[in-house]
Parts: C-alpha cells; structure tokens; sequence
C-alpha cells in the first residue's frame, strides 16, 4: 500500500520505491519494502507504528543517515542517496536538524557551544553572529539563562531541549526526530511537542518518529508503519 | 574440541575487534623490541668483549724498544714473575692503494684520489704460535701471511676501501716502492680500531719487514704476568725490575713502557661510557614500555564495563569474570612476545654487530643473552598481567547497574577537576578545537601515562641534542687548541735551528716552533710508578696552542719548575695546585711543582714546562724533539701534503723521523672517537621516541574507539571528514607539544646527567651546551610526528558508519 503521491514534482521530501535490505544478520532482512512517501514543505509528519516495524529505519533514509538498497530519496531535489559520504554530513547539516532519543549533546562542550557547533562544521552564519545566533535559539526554547553550563547538569527535558536548538543551529528547513520523547516523562514531553507545534507554525517541516498514541493522534499527519511498509496516511484537517 | 561458551568469549574478542587487538600486542611488542634492543644490544656487546678479549690473551706491557732478538725474548720470557713474552716489529709506512710502482712521483690528481697515507705494519717471529695479543684470522685467511702479503685488521675495513686481492704500494725508508698483496683480514682486539687512529693495521713476516727495508730484529716486547688480583702498581714494579735486570744488560735501551690497568682494554673507558649509557636508556625503555601496557590494558577494560554488567548480570562470579579478562590479557602478551621477540632479537643482533664493528671488539653472538630475553618476555607477559589486576578487581567490583548504564560517551564526568573548569574558562575557541582540548584531559590517567612516556621520550632526544652539542662544542674547542697544521716528531733530539730552517725551506710553510717531549714517570709517594706520563717543554708565550685553563695559571718566561698538568693526569694521580710532583725523564729525577690545570686534550696525561728552563735541566740546550709548522692552507690534503713533503725533506737532512701528522687529522680522530657515542645516542633516543610515537597512537586509537558516538553524532549534525580529522589531530598534536615542553624541562637536568657520566668515563671534561636546535627540532618533529599518529585513528573516525554509532545494541 503506498501512501499519498500526489505531491508535485517540487515535494520537499519525495521518497519512491525505496528498499532497504540489512544483510549484516543471518539471513538478509528487507526492513523497507519499496516506500513511497511525498512531504510538502511545513507538514508536520508522524510516523507511528510498533517496535521493529521500520521507522527507524525509514527516518534514516530521509537524513541520509543510512542509505536504501534501492530505490531514490530526494530532498529539495537533492538526490540525497547519490550523495558522497562527505558531502551528505555537510549537505545534512545545513538541510535536516537531527534530534535522537538519548539528545546526545558532547559532554564536554556548554550548551551554548554545543548550540554552536554545527554552524563551525558547515560554516553557517559569521562566527562572530553565531553566539548571538545561539543565543537568540536557546531563548526560543527557553534555556538561555543554562548557556554556559556542561550537559550534565541539566534534566533529560532541558537537554533535549538544547539538542532541539542545535537542530535548528544551521537554520534547516527540516527537522527529523526519532523518538524525541520516548526519554521523557510525560509532562516534559508535552512540552517538547508543544515547541515542535510552534516551529511548525514558523515554517519548519518537521517528521517525528513516535510511539506514544497520544501525541501520534494530534500530528496532522500520521504515517502508520507495518512491516516495513506504509499502510495507513492520515491527514486531520 | 568444545570450549566453555566464557572460553569462547576470549577467541571471539580477540578475533572481533582485530584494531585493538593489534594495537594491544603492537603496544606489548614494542616494549619487547626496545628492551631487547637495548638490553640485549649491550649484553651481546659485553658478551663478545667477554669471550674475545681474555681469548686473545692480551698482555700485562708493551715495551718499545731499540731492536733485539728472539733469545732475549726467551730470557724475559723466563724472568721471575714473567709468565710469556713475545717480540713484535713495528713500523708506520706509507702507502698508496693500488699498483702504482710504475709511478716516479705520481701528478697532483693521482696523488689527491690514491691519497699516500699511513700504515701500521706489525711482524712476528711466528703469527701462527703466537701467544699473547693473539690475533684471529677471519674466514679463510691465509696465516701467518707468505711473504709479500699483508693481512689486514678487520676494522681496516671502516676507513679504507681496500679488500682481499687488491694491492698496495708501500714505500719503504730508503723511498723504494714495493708492492704486496691482500689476502685477508685478522681480528685484533689489542690494536686501536682503524676509525679511532684514522689509520690501518696490516700484519705481515719478518722476512716481508725484511723485504721493504725494515732493519731485522724486533723492537716491541710484549710481556704476560699471570697472577690473581694483580694490581697495576705490582705489574709495574715487575716489569721495571725485568727492564733494569734483563733488557738493559743485553744492551737494548727501553724507549716507553706502557703497562695499563691489568685486565683494562686500550678502549674500556669508552665502552664504560656506552655501557652505562646502554643501562639506562635500557631502564627508560623499561618504564616506557611499562606505562604503554598499563595504558592498553586499563582502555581495555574500561571499553569492556558493559560486558562485565552483563555477565554479572546472569550470574557471573567475580573470579570468572577476572579470570576470563587475565586470560584475555595473557593472551595479548604471548602474542606480543611472538612478534616481539624475534623482531627485537634481530635488530639487537644488528645492533651489537654495528658498535661491536666500530668498538672493534670482533665476532658477536647473533642472539642477546639470555637474561635480557627473560626480561624481554617477562615484560611482555607479567607486566601486562600485573597492569591488568587492578583494572580488573575495579571493573568487576562495578555493580551490574553502574556497568549497564555506562553511557555511549565517555564524557559525563567532565568538569570536575581544576584543568577541567579552566579549560571551561577557555572561552572564544572554536568549538572543535575546544573539543578536541577538552577530549584531551578527559581521560585523565590515560592521558599521564601517554605524557610520561612521550615526555621521557622527548627529554632523551633533546638531551641526546644537547650531549651532542657539548661533544662538538668540546672538539671544536680542542681544534681551537691546537692553532698549528702539522707536527713532526723526531726519533732523537735535533737542533731546533737547522729544524726550523729545514721547515721554512718546505713551501707553505709560514712559521714553526720547536717543542721537547719527553715520556716521563711520575714517581708516587708510596714507591710506585706511573709510566705513562708525558713531558711537553715548550714557550710558555706559545700561539701554536691555545691552552684551555681549568685552574691555577698558565707558564710564564719566568717559570722554572712550575708545571702546568692537564685534566687526563689531574684524574690519573689527584694532583693538586700547589703540589710537588717528582718526574723521571731521560732516566734522570727533577722536583716540579703544579701551578696550573688545563683541559686534557686526547693527548694523554702531559705535563707541560718552560722549554728554556727545561732545555738546560736536561742538558738538551737549544734541541728540540717535535716541530710545529703553521702552512697557508689548512684543508687536510695541503697539510698531508705539507706533512710529505716535511718528512721527505728531514728524512733527507739526515734526520730520523717517527712521524708527521697533519692536525685536521688529528681533529678528525678525536671527533670519530667522540662521534662513536653520539651514534650510539641517537640510536637509543630513535628507539625510545618511536616507543613514544606508537604509544601515542594507541593512546589515540583508543580515544577514537570511545568516542565512536560522538563522531557519529558529529557527523549527523554536519561534520565532513575533514572537521573530524581536525578534532583528533589537535587533540594529538596537543599531546605532543605539552610532551615537548614536559620534555624540554627535564632534559635539561637530563643532559648535564649524561655529559657528567660522559665525562667520568672517557675522562675529558665536555664543554656543556644546551642544545636550543634540538629543542626546536623535536618541537617539529613532535608536532609532525603527532599529527601523523593521529592521522590513522581520525581515519577510523571518519569511516565510522552514523548508524551504528547512535543506534543502541
Ligand atoms: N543494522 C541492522 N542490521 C540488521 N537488522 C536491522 C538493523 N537495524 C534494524 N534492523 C531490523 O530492521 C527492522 C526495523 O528496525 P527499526 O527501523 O529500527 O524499527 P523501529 O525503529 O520501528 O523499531 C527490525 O526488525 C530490526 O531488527
Ligand atoms: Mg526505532
């Protein structure tokens, strides 16, 4: 069952046919089963489905984390699985926010720096704008006043708060999360979503892997994922 | 065969994760390898000149002598006290390799390639019977040589390119040219090696002696006193009553007598000197190799903390656990020793070979002894073993929670310590560099175990730098002494005026001075002897030399039994300024008193005088023995040059001359004697800073094997392959520098160290000069060094896949 294609030819995200095939095991395990997936710019997509069922997986196709056995990814018309390793971390770091479920902010540099080390890596904004530029994104999520402490001193909420505004460091037009809440307690995650509405209305797009029902039912587009394939899209008004 | 699944754990680690693995037995391996090389280099050393020196039965005196025959030789041979002795001629020729009988007076250019040089021919009665210095042929050299050969030392090999089969043109006193021929090579380890002397060895018959003109008879008396403890005092006393009561009655006249330290060699101060030297760079590979298992091993376990939770979990014990890492570890060790060993055994046995052929010491073991293989292997089995103990009972005493929760990222507990809030402090960098700065004082023991062998590395090469610095600084400062291009020195006192007139008539000769020199005895309180003492009368106001005052002054015109002494007799006899010292020279004794100290020059121990007062004391008014001139040009082939045509022009005066030696040469064997323990240094600092270099790397690769998810996250938030290289060459290069600076500070107490030992075994005080190219040289090669050891781990970094970095097992 494929989901939507009638995106037009310029979707933001337009995945067709894509397999993925893991053949690291025993026997070689097929976690895609030729995905057809078309996002519109400032969509904010869900994909939910049991544990084992491909999210991961298909996450990993749209940053470019991982590559498909066949088929084609392109993002803003980038062929993202043509792309050279070395080209897909730069092209990644200005076009795709990633936030993973355990945050993974590097323990030895303060949340400001943090914040600011992506925007060294793809040499985005002047470095003399980037503390400001850091600054202004820890305001947004409200951890201004934590810049200059290590990551450890913070809770599981405030760090992934902080890792939220280093997606965001390079001014990318998406963000994909996998699992962003599944570390959080419920009221901390409510919180987080709540950020993720708000960049949505800025103009982010935004894809979220979760499993939590509750915030799956208020996306406002679910992608239910089975077997590795899409099986059900779901678009509230 | 069915292993125990825990059994099979160990195979599958080893095999699994072959980086570390071949990083843990590299790191095992190459502490193995220096100490081996070190340690066994020295005993295959000591081990040959053990077995090759006693073999050759090396005598108690040498006695040089006017010409006898063999029946005095079985008299002094039955003289009470004398076990053997043995009769030797010797002669110093010149000669040309080549034929080049056919040549009247061959042209400049021929002169210049086959360069007419020195050698020193020794005869014997019977080389085949001989008993004392026994010389051994090499291979299948023909011995005692036929007439018209000439069988060379093997050390001759080292300076001359003459080889069996060749030929060479002699020149005889009476200025013929007779050809002989080269048959082989002999091993002798009572000759000064070749390098030393910057001259060769040949070993010919009496009859050959005959042949070019050297007058029959012999004039070197070797004699043998065989006696437990004897002390050189006792040799001595011997060999002065056989002189007085045997020699002297048959007419023959004693012209020097040397009698070493019983059981000494002519080069056992400097083999003391590398021997030491050997020892504690030895001990230094000990400790660094020490610190680069520890360092391994403790990342090893570290690495392992989940597993440990694991198999606590399901009901591991603590002794299995322990047990199943020991045997990892043992495994790694014997891993190390199989590769270590043979590696380092070879390169000890090349190593031994390379000083024992510049020592000259002879054929040398091809394996190090066994005690330094024990150690070797001890230190690639037990000391990892022993490193390991600690990280284990830690690791395993972990509770299963604290284990299971280790975290993908080894930071969490940054920010403690004082270094961690000052580089917090450090504000403004870049962020991969403060990364990579932070990075590096996070694992903070590692992190001193990688300094303290790289920081010893690097205070061994910079002090190397500077003992070789104060080596050149010393010869250029004994070139600086000798201010004359060649000396001559006459076989009987001659009148200094028809000398100097001689010289003058020499072209390029500019000017020269008269000098008396003279072997002289000191004569002890206590009724002892030293023989081997020399007496220089010269002009106090002299500009030949330029004295190097260590005490006390220097002579003045109005000096009459003041003498001045250099360090070499300051060190035989603890004279003091102010002392009366008692001389025999010529047979007769004179009182002199000590008035100054200057700096030994490889010149032996001499006793410098006022030559107008010494000249009538001996009744040699107006007569000198050695002539200095000063010639235009002062390269080395104008003064050979100068030094032939000197000898050509007194041997035709009529006069009997020993030799003419050019100074550049002079200075050139004092520099390759010097030369010979900076090789050896470097070697030793070489080994020791590529111990340095693979531990940093594997202090590197470990870094980089923890810190895969970071880089995975690195790269999923935007960094290329070149920000991630960047990250770890800083953190490696900032290791080097601060190992360099580490280093610079302990090199220095270091250096003075080496030079001090240096100078109580060779017996020269060295000129000491901190050497600021070393400092900036390693400095470099460090930064360059580091950033290329890094290079192989950031590799790895890059390569790591994003996916199986952040995605949890
Ligand atoms: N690196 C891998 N090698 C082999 N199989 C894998 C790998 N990663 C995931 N899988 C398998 O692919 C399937 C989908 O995994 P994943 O995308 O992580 O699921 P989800 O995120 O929905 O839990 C699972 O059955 C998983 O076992
Ligand atoms: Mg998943």
């Amino acid at each position: 069952m494929t989901a939507s294609a009638s995106g037009s030819n310029h979707s933001l995200i337009r995945l067709t046919q894509v397999v993925k095939t893991y053949d690291s095991g025993e026997v070689p395990f097929t976690a895609l089963r030729g995905v057809d997936l078309t996002v519109e710019p400032g969509e904010f997509v869900g994909l939910i489905g049991k544990s084992g069922s491909g999210k991961t997986t298909l996450i990993n196709m749209i940053t470019g984390i991982d590559r498909p056995t066949s088929g084609e990814v392109l993002i803003s018309g980038t062929p993202v699985h043509a792309l050279s390793e070395n080209k897909l971390a730069v092209w990644r770091g200005r076009t795709i926010g990633v936030v993973f479920q355990f945050f993974q902010l590097l323990p030895t540099l303060t949340v400001v720096e943090n914040v600011m080390l992506p925007m060294d890596f793809c040499s985005v904004h002047l470095p003399r704008e980037r503390e400001s530029f850091a600054m202004s994104l820890l305001e947004q999520v409200e951890m201004a006043d934590q810049a200059h402490k290590l990551p450890a001193a913070l809770s599981g909420g405030q760090q992934q708060r902080v890792a939220i505004a280093r997606a965001l460091a390079n001014d990318p037009p998406i963000l994909a999360a996998d699992e962003p809440t599944g570390n959080l307690d419920s009221v901390t995650a409510e919180a987080v979503f709540v950020l993720f509405e708000k960049l949505v209305a800025a103009g982010k797009t935004i894809v979220m892997v979760t499993h939590d029902n509750d915030i799956a039912s208020r996306v406002a587009r679910a992608l239910h994922v089975h077997d590795g394939e899409i099986v059900d899209d779901i678009r509230r008004p | 065969m069915v292993l125990p699944p825990r059994w099979r754990k160990v195979a599958r680690d080893l095999v699994a994760h072959k980086l570390r693995t071949i990083l843990v037995v590299l790191s095992i391996a190459v502490g193995i390898f220096a100490i081996l090389v070190v340690m066994g280099g020295r005993g295959i050393l000591i081990e040959a000149f053990e077995t090759n020196f006693p073999k050759s039965n090396p005598s108690t005196a040498v006695l040089v002598t006017t010409g006898f025959d063999q029946m005095l030789v079985d008299r002094v041979a039955r003289a009470d006290g004398v076990a053997d002795a043995e009769g030797r001629r010797t002669v110093s020729l010149r000669y040309r390799p080549g034929d080049v009988t056919g040549q009247v007076d061959p042209p400049v250019q021929v002169a210049v390639a086959q360069r007419q040089t020195s050698i020193t021919l020794i005869a014997a009665k019977d080389w085949a019977a001989s008993r004392i210095d026994v010389a051994a042929p090499q291979g299948s050299t023909p011995w005692p040589p036929a007439r018209g050969e000439i069988v060379l030392e093997t050390s001759d090999t080292q300076v001359s390119a003459l080889r069996p089969g060749d030929f060479m043109t002699v020149e005889t006193a009476s200025g013929d040219k007779k050809l002989l021929r080269i048959t082989g090579f002999v091993h002798d380890i009572n000759s000064f090696p070749a390098m030393f002397v910057g001259q060769i060895t040949g070993y010919v018959t009496l009859e050959t002696m005959a042949d070019l003109g050297v007058d029959a008879g012999m004039d070197q008396l070797l004699i043998k006193i065989e006696k437990p403890g004897l002390t050189r005092a006792e040799a001595n006393r011997i060999v002065s009553r056989v002189r007085d009561d045997v020699i002297a009655p048959a007419g023959v006249r004693t012209l020097n007598t040397t009698v070493p330290e019983p059981g000494s060699h002519r080069l056992g101060d400097i083999f003391k000197a590398v021997s030491i030297l050997l020892l504690v760079l030895g001990v230094m590979a000990l400790a660094l190799s020490g610190f680069l298992v520890v360092n391994t091993v403790s990342a090893l376990l570290t690495q392992q903390m989940r597993q440990v939770g694991i198999m606590k979990a399901i009901g591991g014990k603590r002794v299995q656990i322990g047990a199943l890492f020991l045997s990892l570890v043992a495994i790694y060790g014997l891993l190390a020793v199989l590769v270590g060993l043979p590696i380092g055994a070879w390169w000890a046995s090349w190593f031994a070979n390379f000083a024992g052929g510049l020592l000259d010491f002879g054929p040398a073991a091809a394996t190090p002894p066994a005690y330094t293989v024990a150690l070797a292997v001890a230190v690639g089995f037990l000391v990892p073993l022993i490193a390991a103990l600690l990280p284990i009972r830690k690791g395993t005493r972990v509770s299963v929670v604290t284990a299971l929760n280790a975290t993908g990222m080894s930071g969490t507990h940054f920010g403690h310590g004082l270094i961690d809030r000052l580089l917090g402090r450090l504000r403004g960098l870049p962020r991969p560099v403060a990364l990579s700065l932070r990075n590096t004082f996070l694992r903070k023991g590692r992190l001193a175990m990688t300094l303290m062998t790289l920081v010893l590395a690097s205070a061994v090469v910079m002090s190397v730098g500077s003992v070789r610095a104060s080596i050149l600084t010393t010869v250029s400062d004994v070139s600086k002494w000798w201010n004359y291009d060649a000396e001559v020195n006459f076989a009987r006192p001659v009148p200094a005026q028809l000398a100097e007139r001689d010289a003058l008539k020499v072209s390029d000769v500019k000017s020269s001075e008269g000098w008396l020199a003279s072997p002289a005895t000191l004569r002890r309180g206590d009724g002892t002897e030293n023989t081997r003492l020399g007496m220089i009368a010269l002009p106090p106001n002299t500009s030949f030399i330029t004295p190097f005052l260590v005490g006390g002054r220097w002579l003045t015109d109005a000096d009459t039994n003041g003498v001045v002494v250099n360090t070499d007799v300051v060190n035989a006899e603890h004279l003091a300024i102010g002392d009366a010292v008692s001389l025999k020279i010529r047979g007769k004794d004179y009182d002199f008193r000590v008035i100054g100290v200057v700096r030994g020059q490889m010149m032996g121990p001499v006793f410098f005088s006022n030559r107008a007062y010494t000249e009538r004391l001996l009744g040699l008014q107006g007569s000198i023995t050695r002539l200095l001139v000063r010639t235009g040009d002062h390269s080395i082939a104008a003064q050979d040059m100068t030094a032939d045509r000197l000898d050509r022009t007194f041997t035709d005066a009529g006069l009997v001359v020993i030799d003419v030696l050019g100074q550049a040469r002079m200075s050139e064997s004092f520099a390759n004697q010097l030369g010979i323990l900076v090789t050896f240094l470097i070697i030793m600092a070489v080994i020791l800073a590529t111990v340095g270099v693979i531990g940093l790397s594997g202090t590197m690769i470990i870094n980089v094997l923890e810190s895969t998810r970071e880089i995975g996250v690195m790269r999923a938030i935007g960094a290329s392959h070149g920000s991630i290289y960047q990250v770890f060459v800083t953190e490696g290069v900032v290791i080097g520098v601060l190992s360099w600076a580490g280093g610079l500070i302990l090199s220095w107490p270091m250096s003075l160290g080496l030079v001090w030992v240096l100078e109580g075994a060779i017996g020269i005080p060295l000129t000491y000069t901190f050497s600021w190219e070393a400092v900036a040289g390693w400095l470099v090669v460090v930064a360059a060094i580091s950033a290329v050891a890094s290079l192989i781990p950031a590799f790895n970094a890059s390569q790591v896949s994003v996916r199986d970095a952040i995605s949890y097992e």
